[in-house]
């Protein structure tokens, strides 16, 4: 606990923040409930790509491809191996974290842009070749259907993926409160200073890769399952990128919450429109919405809070 | 006091009577940025204002909600819950791309809501169907399947391809998507056997492609004597290319932008000399009475693209009328293995100058078809051997001329041209 630097006040907010999600199927309908669930998936993507690019800097466009690589994996050992789910998705996460480190790890050597660009292009590669390359396994540019439900209904559905998201959130806090939480922060700050001090920044940035790979790899498997089909343009795509970057940038990059916040907006945002805006145009809408969130406060919506806390406090003392 | 009082009860029953006239709801689902997303839409419209008009559904006002999918897989999932969640939809049609039908087929058995697909041809639901009629039971599909499109198209091969032009090899040029997939599959396999059509090579592009320089050019290097384009997105684009480079070598398949009136003007005039296999009705189709009096409201209400409806805007039309009625004697739509039984049912019969030219039907669950030897239950009924007495063609081949007329050059049956290659193909 006092490694954790724990305090009562954040024991609180987190029972308070846990109650709220179980509670809300007491609160809202079916079709809130629907879009809740995506937007929880949405979160867990948001926070396990912030782990690596939102601490350590290195900005990850290839984190589709782990999502699809869980998903995938979940979804061929289970429709063309006929394995359990109980044992597909595990395996999905171990698979996920086995190939993204073997070929986006040696990519953590370059820096910057050129990191980027690198895992961009591993995501397109694998759009291009998952149609292509055993299509008797991935089911080509059709996808593979039918993929055993985990869940029936909203209420359920929403249960699994809003206890999932509050899991993968608890554990990301907890660990980004120990040294190594710590050293990977620092890691984006002035990598060069942290190897001045003696720690090994690739063992630093492969741990927080395999980390956020197995988080991906988690929600990817889960997340295919709610969905119950799965298509290279829905998981190796560029949208699913934009969606997990515009979450995390909105919601505040470097914490936990900010990327929930992040991705519960921009979720509902686009579902509160749908009635208003049937149409693309709720997508412009949209866009608008988060370029002006972010022109406004580039550090997110978790930044304006604290800001309104601060005055508050401020104006209290 | 006793003003306001008449106020609220007027307004309260003011309410009460809306929400009753509305108590038929219907959910579009497919995009509203496309010309065959449009088209479901519409048909789906002109339907229920005409059912309205003859006093709704067992008395009850029709009305529609709709969600774009904007031909995403995930959009598509999300605007099925939507429907089926938020607006809790009682039937809905589809206008719906193959794998975004895929997408949302599992909430579809999972809300059992009646949904008919208008556009979606793909086999493999149909077999879902025949795998689990249970859970597939409020699922139908009004376009012939792509099983069958593409054996009707193999006859034109052997017949027009083969016989009168004396083709014997062809290079598939194929869009890298789902459906580009599907129709190379069936053509490559039925064509040389049935045929006797030698596949030469298969080429896939990028949907993203401008310039197809390069790939006439190694189609040419095929050694094939015609291209087999398929190209549903952004088709325009390879056909306009292939008449501004007068590629030397016929080129027919499937271009989803010639299924449109807009095709002319799309390729800036440049698309004369494409042959593409489409669904029926297609431009430059005849029609009977009932369906040119679909089309003459249809282009009296909208002025905005597509200017004619596309083959899926009549199969809303009509399917639409077909599910209403089928509701109506099913007692709604609440139970929807009883509404799928009276959906099969429901037939009607088009004619034109004394003879059967279109019928919405379904197959019957056990019938099998003589052509292909296998059943197609909840698929639109077709017929694959002329003269075509028990249903119109599952396709037509159509072309543009280098003129800007189109025509139907096959089956002879239907056919209001010839089909010829361009001007600059040598013969």
């Amino acid at each position: 606990m006092r490694t954790l630097d724990l305090r009562p006040h954040h024991l609180v907010l987190w029972a308070a923040f846990i109650a709220l999600m179980l509670l809300m199927p007491l609160m809202v309908g079916n079709g809130t409930l629907r879009t809740m669930i995506f937007a929880c998936y949405l979160a867990m993507f948001a926070i396990s790509w912030d782990i690596l690019s939102g601490r350590t800097g290195y900005l990850s466009f290839g984190h589709p491809f782990l999502i699809g690589i869980g998903a995938y994996t979940t979804g061929i050992l289970t429709r063309r191996y006929g394995i359990p789910v109980e044992a597909s998705i595990p395996i999905a996460v171990l698979v996920t974290m086995a190939g993204g480190l073997i070929i986006l790890l040696p990519a953590l050597r370059i820096k910057g842009s050129y990191f980027a660009l690198v895992t961009l292009a591993v995501m397109e590669l694998m759009l291009q070749l998952v149609p292509v390359i055993r299509p008797d396994l991935t089911g080509g540019t059709r996808g593979i259907s039918r993929l055993p439900a985990l869940t029936r209904g909203a209420e359920n559905g929403y249960y699994l993926a809003a206890g999932l998201m509050l899991a993968v959130a608890l554990f990301a806090w907890l660990l980004m409160r120990t040294r190594l939480g710590t050293a990977l922060w620092a890691i984006g700050m002035n990598e060069e200073s942290v190897r001045g001090s003696g720690l090994s920044t690739t063992r630093l940035k492969s741990f927080a890769f395999l980390v956020s790979a197995g988080i991906a790899g988690l929600a990817g498997a889960f997340y295919a399952h709610y969905l119950g089909s799965i298509t290279p343009r829905s998981f190796f795509d560029i949208n699913i990128l934009f969606q997990i970057i515009v979450a995390v940038l909105i919601g505040g990059a470097g914490t936990i919450i900010g990327p929930i916040i992040g991705a519960f907006f921009m979720v509902f945002l686009l579902e509160w429109l749908r009635p208003y805006m049937p149409g693309t145009e709720r997508f412009f809408v949209y866009g608008s919405i988060a370029l002006v969130l972010y022109m406004y406060q580039p550090k997110g919506i978790m930044a304006i809070v604290d800001t309104i806390v601060s005055k508050m406090k401020g104006s209290r003392a | 006091m006793k003003n306001r009082s008449t106020l609220i009860l007027g307004l309260t029953a003011s309410l009460l009577a809306s929400t009753a006239l509305a108590d038929v709801k219907v959910g579009f689902i497919g995009s509203l940025s496309s010309d065959t997303g449009l088209s479901t839409l519409r048909g789906a419209e002109i339907a229920i204002e005409e059912l309205n008009a003859a006093g709704g559904m067992n008395g009850e006002k029709i009305v529609l909600v709709s969600a774009d999918t904007g031909e995403d897989v995930t959009e598509g999932v999300k605007a099925y819950e939507y429907l089926a969640e938020t607006e809790e939809v009682d039937f809905i049609i589809s206008g719906s791309i193959d794998d975004v039908s895929l997408g949302w087929l599992p909430r579809m058995q999972e809300f059992q809501i009646p949904t008919l697909d208008t556009w979606t041809s793909y086999i493999g639901i149909i077999d879902m169907v025949v795998e689990d009629p249970e859970t597939m039971a409020p699922y139908f599909m009004n376009i012939a399947s792509d099983e069958a499109l593409a054996t009707l198209y193999i006859n034109f091969g052997a017949d027009v391809l083969k016989k009168e032009m004396g083709w014997d090899s062809v290079v598939i040029l194929a869009e890298d998507t789902a459906f580009g997939e599907a129709i190379t599959g069936l053509v490559t396999e039925a064509l040389g056997p049935v045929a006797g059509i030698e596949t030469k090579e298969v080429i896939t592009y990028d949907v993203g492609t401008v310039d197809f320089a390069p790939l006439f050019s190694k189609a040419q290097a095929s050694g094939a004597d015609f291209i087999y384009q398929v190209s549903s997105v952004n088709s325009q684009v390879i056909s306009s290319q292939y008449v501004k480079l007068q590629v030397p070598m016929a080129m027919t398949g499937v271009n989803v932008s010639a299924l449109g009136l807009e095709y002319w003007e799309d390729t800036g005039g440049a698309g004369g000399g494409i042959s593409t296999l489409s669904p029926v009705p297609s431009v430059g189709f005849e029609l009977d009475p009932e369906s040119q009096k679909f089309v003459d409201t249809y282009q009296a209400k909208y002025t905005s693209r597509p200017v004619m409806p596309h083959f899926n805007g009549f199969n809303a039309y009509w399917g639409l009328k077909q599910a209403m009625a089928a509701a109506e004697a099913a007692g709604g739509f609440s139970d929807a293995a009883k509404w799928a039984k009276e959906m099969e049912k429901q037939d009607i019969t088009l004619e034109k100058d004394g003879k059967l030219w279109l019928r919405y039907a379904f197959w019957g669950n056990d019938e099998v078809e003589e052509v292909t030897g296998r059943t197609y239950p909840h698929n639109a009924r077709f017929d694959l051997t002329a003269p075509y007495e028990d249903a119109q063609p599952s396709m037509v081949v159509i072309q543009w001329k280098e003129d800007g007329q189109v025509g139907v050059v096959y089956p002879p049956e239907y056919a209001t041209t010839t089909f010829e290659v361009p001007s600059w193909v040598k013969k």
